[in-house]
């Protein structure tokens, strides 16, 4: 072996020795991750679209026939958790006081000419109002098609003129038809195609374990690339520098230390998707492994550089704590960049996470192969190729 | 008849060395040289010059003129120069979640010493620093003075011919300092050579074989120090004098008016004087006739710390 790589390795087992024995540090950065993972599945894999259950408060003050078979079917409505409220205020109260995502209010009879329907709505829950809007439709078509046909007709009755008695006749007989046998609602309008291959609910899973990997993995590595502050505080980079080796050989050990502890965070996050989403971390294992050590590597050698730049312990907690949450909210670690407005979603891919996040989406969830990640992998490993120089140049640098 | 013994070549040589931050010129022209069983004392001030000229000597830094050899070469740029070096820091350059076998063993490996040699060279250290028995408890748990020694252990692993300890012994209590002590002189007998950077003046006196004063980047006084002492005051004597604490201003006019001057010791008052006890005893009397009746009046032979202030003197004069 030589010597400068058993230098390395020496620098390695003090990195682990030292983790090893910081149970805190040990459970932030082994076992959190992957909590944290689970916490933000479960709140997000519901808005991927089929899950998504808003709380809706109705209230009925037409109290007719039609309307209360709406109410009732939003009541039993699967898609919704609707409850009952006695008036217009009590809804606006609920929906304001943030206890409903959003209110309906059945102010007329279904049928009756007008906008029977008042959708009360939060705009900070803006994505509720349409939902209660589309299921209200379904609950009308479904619980009340004979009010639906009487608002058709009474819609097309413009252009066909006036009814014959006859007409009319059939209409009643119709709805009363409707009223005692309702047939299921058929949507005519729309066919629904699945892209290939595509697994219900895992997109949101796959992308949330790469936000959580890469978000970890850069929190832990400029976590452990404060030693290199703590070491010059106490002296160890003075008896370093003074030696043969010089502070090469260490800042080399805490790189491999750092890429690794990425990895063994990554396999944490992965086993728990792929056990309790199914997410096929293990049937992409070819294309998974690169983009881990990829990204490892990025936040391992972009931690170092990033400390190298600070002259003191301070400085480097300031910009670390920068860097890990501007970064992750621009390369999407916090919210989903599809939700990003054009010019933030451009940004993000100035970030190492966006690279990452996409590397992975790419792997497990689209089954795309060596091409469409290649990219990823170059620019991951440039940047932390490049931090880690800026590290080995710095740590030279006699008067630090 | 024994011919006389072939003085052995100097481990370290620092001759004429410059060297300047911006427009400041923090040495200059240094000169400073050190053989193999020497223990040499840096003094000076803060803001002397000592850290950079201990940086030259590392390596760390080239200086702007003048050279300096280890070993034979220049260790700014012959790496291999500084196999021979080891740097005990001011500050416990130890990790602390690690015992001291692991740390000792780390920077054994660090230091470039071959795996197969790395146990043995390992155990020496601790032994040497008597921190054998010790040697699996991580250091955060050890006292001071122990923190001390494994922070020598650790520099000296790889049998260094020259160490530079900075301030080995600030912050212990006397038992610890005279622990180190201990260390640093069996180190002199192995034929290391001892570059001390301290403050402690009492500690380069009792240790120094030579010392060395630092003054605005000049090393103005340099040699033996029962020597230079001697050279410096003559047949002088020191005198001690222990009062009551809390003087008011004119009671410190009368002290100063009799040549007195305050120590670092709260109410305790010095000066020199060649007229030894008699002197001493003309003093206390003159003291009581003041009203400043002293608890103690001592004499002694004027020491490096009698030598320091004298030098700082002419540096104010």
């Amino acid at each position: 072996m030589s010597g400068r790589l058993a230098m390395s390795l020496a620098m390695m087992r003090v990195m682990a020795l030292e983790l090893w024995r910081d149970r805190a540090a040990l459970v932030m950065t082994f076992l959190l991750p992957p909590l944290v993972f689970l916490i933000f599945s479960s709140v997000f894999a519901g808005t991927s679209g089929d899950n998504l259950q808003p709380k809706l408060a109705v209230a009925d003050l037409a109290r007719t026939d039609a309307s209360r078979r709406v109410a009732a079917a939003l009541l039993k409505s699967p898609e919704l958790r609707a409850e009952t409220a006695p008036d217009a205020a009590a809804v606006r109260s609920r929906v304001k006081s943030g206890q409903v995502d959003a209110g309906l209010v059945i102010r007329a009879d279904p049928a009756a000419p007008g906008k029977p329907f008042l959708i009360v709505a939060d705009p900070s829950r803006a994505v509720a109002a349409p939902l209660a809007q589309a299921r209200t439709q379904q609950a009308l078509a479904a619980a009340a098609p004979d009010a639906a046909l009487r608002r058709s007709i009474d819609s097309v009755a413009p252009a066909l003129g006036e009814l014959t008695p006859v007409q009319s006749a059939r209409i009643d007989a119709a709805a009363a038809q409707l009223r005692e046998k309702p047939q299921p609602v058929k949507d005519d309008l729309f066919d629904r195609e699945d892209i290939a291959g595509a697994r219900k609910g895992g997109a949101v899973i796959a992308y949330y374990a790469g936000a959580v990997m890469i978000l970890f993995a850069l929190f832990s590595a400029m976590q452990g690339a404060l030693s290199l502050m703590e070491e010059r505080r106490a002296g160890v980079a003075d008896r370093l520098l003074a030696g043969v080796a010089g502070m090469g050989p260490v800042v080399t050990g805490k790189f491999l230390f750092l890429t690794a502890q990425a990895f063994v965070q990554a396999v944490m996050i992965f086993v728990v998707a792929q056990a309790i989403y199914g997410v096929e971390a293990l049937q992409h294992f070819v294309l998974w492994l690169p983009t881990t050590l990829a990204a490892g590597v990025c936040s391992a050698g972009l931690a170092l550089g990033l400390v190298s730049l600070c002259r003191t312990r301070d400085q480097a907690q300031m910009l670390s704590t920068f860097v890990i949450l501007v970064l992750a909210a621009i390369g999407g670690s916090m919210a989903p960049r599809f939700l990003m407005p054009a010019w933030l979603q451009s940004l993000g891919w100035l970030t190492p996470h966006a690279w990452v996040i996409d590397a992975y989406q790419a792997v497990l969830w689209r089954d795309a192969g060596i091409a469409a990640v290649y990219k990823a992998w170059i620019v991951l490993a440039a940047v932390g190729a490049a931090g880690l120089l800026v590290a080995q140049a710095l740590s030279r640098d006699p008067q630090r | 008849m024994n011919p006389e013994p072939v003085p052995a070549a100097p481990i370290l040589v620092a001759e004429g060395v410059v060297r300047s931050y911006g427009d400041r010129r923090v040495l200059k022209g240094v000169g400073l040289s050190l053989h193999p069983g020497e223990i040499y004392a840096l003094l000076g001030h803060n803001g002397a010059g000592k850290t950079t000229l201990v940086r030259a000597i590392c390596g760390r830094l080239r200086p702007d003129a003048g050279t300096v050899l280890l070993n034979g070469a220049d260790p700014a740029r012959t790496p291999a120069a500084r196999a021979g070096l080891g740097l005990v820091p001011q500050e416990i350059a130890l990790y602390a979640n690690l015992s001291v076998r692991e740390n000792i063993e780390t920077f054994a490996t660090l230091a470039g010493v071959p795996r197969a040699k790395a146990p043995a060279a390992v155990r020496r250290a601790m032994e040497l620093t008597r921190t054998l028995d010790r040697a699996d408890a991580p250091v955060r748990t050890l006292s001071g003075g122990l923190q001390r020694r494994a922070n020598i252990a650790a520099a000296i692993v790889h049998e260094p011919t020259l160490l530079i300890l900075d301030e080995p012994t600030v912050g212990v209590d006397i038992d610890a300092r005279e622990a180190v002590d201990a260390v640093i002189r069996d180190l002199r007998g192995l034929g290391v050579a001892v570059l001390i950077v301290t403050h402690d003046l009492d500690q380069a006196g009792a240790l120094a074989d030579r010392v060395g004063f630092l003054r605005d980047g000049s090393m103005v006084l340099e040699g033996e120090p029962r020597a230079l002492v001697a050279e410096a005051f003559g047949d002088q004597m020191e005198i001690l004098v222990h009062l009551a604490e809390g003087l008011d201003m004119a009671g410190e006019i009368h002290l100063a008016a009799e040549g007195l001057e305050p120590t670092r010791r709260p109410g305790v008052w010095t000066r020199l004087d060649s007229g030894g006890y008699g002197a001493a005893g003309r003093l206390d009397a003159r003291l009581r006739q003041l009203g400043l009746a002293p608890r103690e009046i001592r004499v002694r032979q004027p020491s490096l710390a009698n030598l320091f202030s004298l030098v700082a003197e002419r540096k104010a004069a």
